[in-house]
């Protein structure tokens, strides 16, 4: 009931006309970038940061929220057509909804996949709605010491556990936390690793590291690599509209999608890739149809794309009822958050009740926009896809440096964003996950607050963090995490040469 | 047995750069109030990791090579080989950008990064790509300048551009 009135004055506040616009702005601007290869909706959100400088905190963040799932859905729209998945979680769409285009079914691909994010991501915010005050609830008995078990558990799980090699999601995880401390210690006042550079004092912002490794960086990988390969785009060719069998097939793959989809997004598991694979998988199970799949199912399309939405609505769970981001993109969001001085977490529902409910009640609004401007838009976003890729990507540069630049009008910025493209083009190349680098540059200075209030409460007693039931028992889980597949993989190699 | 020279560089890079963290975090002072941890604490703690981690990837550079690594030829990545010019001129754009915007300003060094960039990816229309740079960049200032109140340079076009930026 609480929740509800909180709810309904949330949607006092989405529906106010300035913000209706804000939402609207957001999520047009925000499917337009999504829509340009090779810009994922990390880089998008980054990258439209500046945008809402001058805007008051609701505005803001309701644009925000637009901007996320426009990414999210303009991401789709490229991998079906041109096959070219912009993120890992666009992968699985990639394998049977290019097929789809090739075989001139890309308008009921796009249909299904833009129903489908409608559908689960609306399904995804009303369980957002009923379960974001039990969390919120739990975590107001959450000291500083369970924080910062939580926040271990969140960088082991994104670092360690996801990936294809656990020691360089670590060392993306350290160079993250690295950046982190530089700049001016909140607590003491020192000045860390800046070597008396002013723009350094203030600290890595979260924008240039993660514009510096997804556009400096993706811009000089794909110039040195990809920039003489020649590349086709699937032609949008018959009826955009899904038959009524499209629709027969699509509607259980939403569902089933939806309920894989949020809880995945909302524990800290790296986001959306697991779960789109997972739908897949499913999907390929279950279908009555199953020598479609490779050449064009729809269900492969419509599953992926709904538990991309769900698990993308899922993240905002932990981000905004403990201030733990669990993707890059939600780890730039927290940065936007932070640059109105709000921190999310337990307290943030209970001092900025009406912010945060306008902000859950724009998800609502957001995804009928969404829907509502991309099945007519549908022909603008394919003209947006044609843009050459020398004039595409000199473009996304001149925006990217553009949010650098304009921090402190100062080429310091400017340098220190060609170094992480330098970094992002390594990490590209060799295959060392960036995510858990914006993740640890911003969680770092966090961890280490709560870490020092910790051994503060407690007059320096380290065991504060393992007498506490709920911070023992999350340190235990990502102990396990950690040793049981060691473990396992050991037990594997003495079984099969035993000695 | 694979041995990636690129690979052990890296390895030792983030080596290097636990070891010069620490050499920093050294130098940190350590005051700690109540909580008995200072400002070095955290540096030491994340110095360590990154040699540990450096020390890691270096032993699975010499023994092997690093574990699920892509292929180091490119063409088994479905890729072309490494193409210096266009790195060049990428990184050419962003210099002098950070060279030109103080003094040119925005529009002016804005448009000669597009133009490197645009070369970089293989066009040959300068004009072309000067032209549509210079549109792009124009745009994005008058934009940011009179919607949205953020600085940017005007630079040698302040006469043209008026009171509009700095």
């Amino acid at each position: 009931m609480e929740t509800l009135s909180a709810l309904a004055s949330g949607f006092g506040v989405a529906l106010q006309p300035m913000n209706l616009m804000w939402g609207l702005i957001g999520v047009t601007c925000g499917t337009l970038v999504g829509v340009l290869p090779g810009v994922g909706p990390a880089l998008t959100v980054a990258m439209l940061l500046p945008l809402t400088v001058k805007l008051d905190p609701t505005g803001a963040l309701i644009m925000f929220a637009g901007i996320y799932y426009g990414a999210m859905f303009g991401g789709s729209t490229t991998t079906i057509l041109l096959n070219t998945p912009g993120e890992s979680a666009s992968i699985a769409t990639a394998l049977e909804g290019n097929k789809m285009a090739k075989a001139g079914r890309g308008g009921p691909a796009l249909a299904t996949s833009a129903i489908g994010s409608f559908i689960a991501g609306s399904i995804a915010t009303i369980l957002l709605t009923l379960l974001a005050p039990l969390v919120v609830d739990f975590a107001l008995k959450f000291g500083p010491a369970e924080f910062f078990a939580l926040m271990v558990f969140a960088f082991v799980t994104v670092a360690a556990v996801l990936g294809s090699s656990t020691v360089r999601g670590l060392t993306s995880l350290f160079l993250g936390l690295l950046l982190g401390l530089v700049g001016i210690d909140g607590q003491t006042g020192a000045s860390r690793f800046a070597f008396g550079v002013p723009e350094l004092l203030d600290g890595i912002d979260v924008v240039v590291l993660a514009v510096g490794l997804f556009a400096v960086g993706e811009a000089l990988y794909v110039a040195a690599y990809q920039s003489r390969l020649s590349e086709t785009m699937e032609k949008l060719r018959g009826s955009i509209w899904m038959s009524l069998e499209d629709w027969r097939r699509s509607w259980p793959a939403w569902l089933r999608a939806t309920v894989i989809g949020f809880p995945f997004g909302t524990i800290p598991a790296g986001g959306t890739e697991i779960p789109t694979f997972l739908s897949y998988a499913t999907e390929k199970k279950l279908t009555k149809h199953p020598e479609e799949f490779g050449r064009g199912a729809i269900e492969g399309v419509a599953g992926p794309e709904a538990a991309n939405n769900a698990a993308a609505t899922g993240v905002l769970v932990p981000l905004l009822t403990l201030g733990i981001p669990t993707s890059a993109t939600a780890a730039i969001l927290l940065g936007a958050f932070q640059n109105y001085g709000l921190q999310p977490g337990p307290l943030l529902f209970q001092t900025q009740s009406s912010l945060v409910w306008g902000l859950i009640a724009s998800l609502y609004v957001g995804n009928i926009i969404l829907l509502i401007l991309n099945l007519p838009l549908i022909g603008i976003w394919v003209k947006v896809l044609q843009i050459p890729k020398d004039l595409l990507y000199a473009g996304i540069l001149v925006f990217a440096t553009l949010g650098a630049y304009s921090l402190h009008q100062s080429w310091v910025d400017l340098f220190t964003l060609y170094v992480f493209g330098l970094l992002g083009f390594a990490m590209r190349r060799w295959d060392i996950p960036v995510g858990p680098a914006v993740i640890g540059l911003i969680l770092g200075p966090l961890a280490e607050t709560q870490f020092r209030r910790a051994l503060s409460i407690s007059q320096g007693d380290v065991s504060v963090f393992f007498t506490h039931p709920i911070s023992a028992t999350f340190l235990a889980i990502t102990a396990a995490l950690v040793i049981v597949p060691f473990i396992v993989r050991h037990a594997k190699r003495l079984r099969r040469k035993p000695a | 047995m694979r041995r990636s020279g690129a690979e052990i560089a890296l390895s030792l890079g983030v080596l290097a750069l636990g070891v010069g963290a620490a050499a920093v975090t050294a130098t940190l002072p350590s005051e700690s109030g109540y909580a008995g941890i200072g400002p070095n604490f955290t540096p030491g703690v994340v110095s360590a990791g990154l040699i540990a981690l450096g020390a890691w990837l270096a032993f699975e550079a010499f023994s092997g090579g690093w574990r699920s690594a892509p292929p180091d030829n490119a063409r088994e990545r479905g890729e072309h080989p490494f193409h210096g010019a266009a790195f060049g001129w990428i990184t050419a754009g962003l210099f002098a950008q950070m060279a030109l915007i103080g003094t040119a300003g925005f529009v002016v060094a804005a448009t000669v990064l597009f133009a490197c960039v645009a070369r970089g990816f293989g066009s040959r229309r300068v004009a072309r790509d000067l032209a549509i740079g210079a549109v792009l960049a124009l745009a994005i200032f008058l934009f940011f300048v009179q919607a949205l109140n953020v600085n940017l340079p005007a630079g040698w076009l302040s006469p043209i551009l008026g009171g509009a930026g700095i």
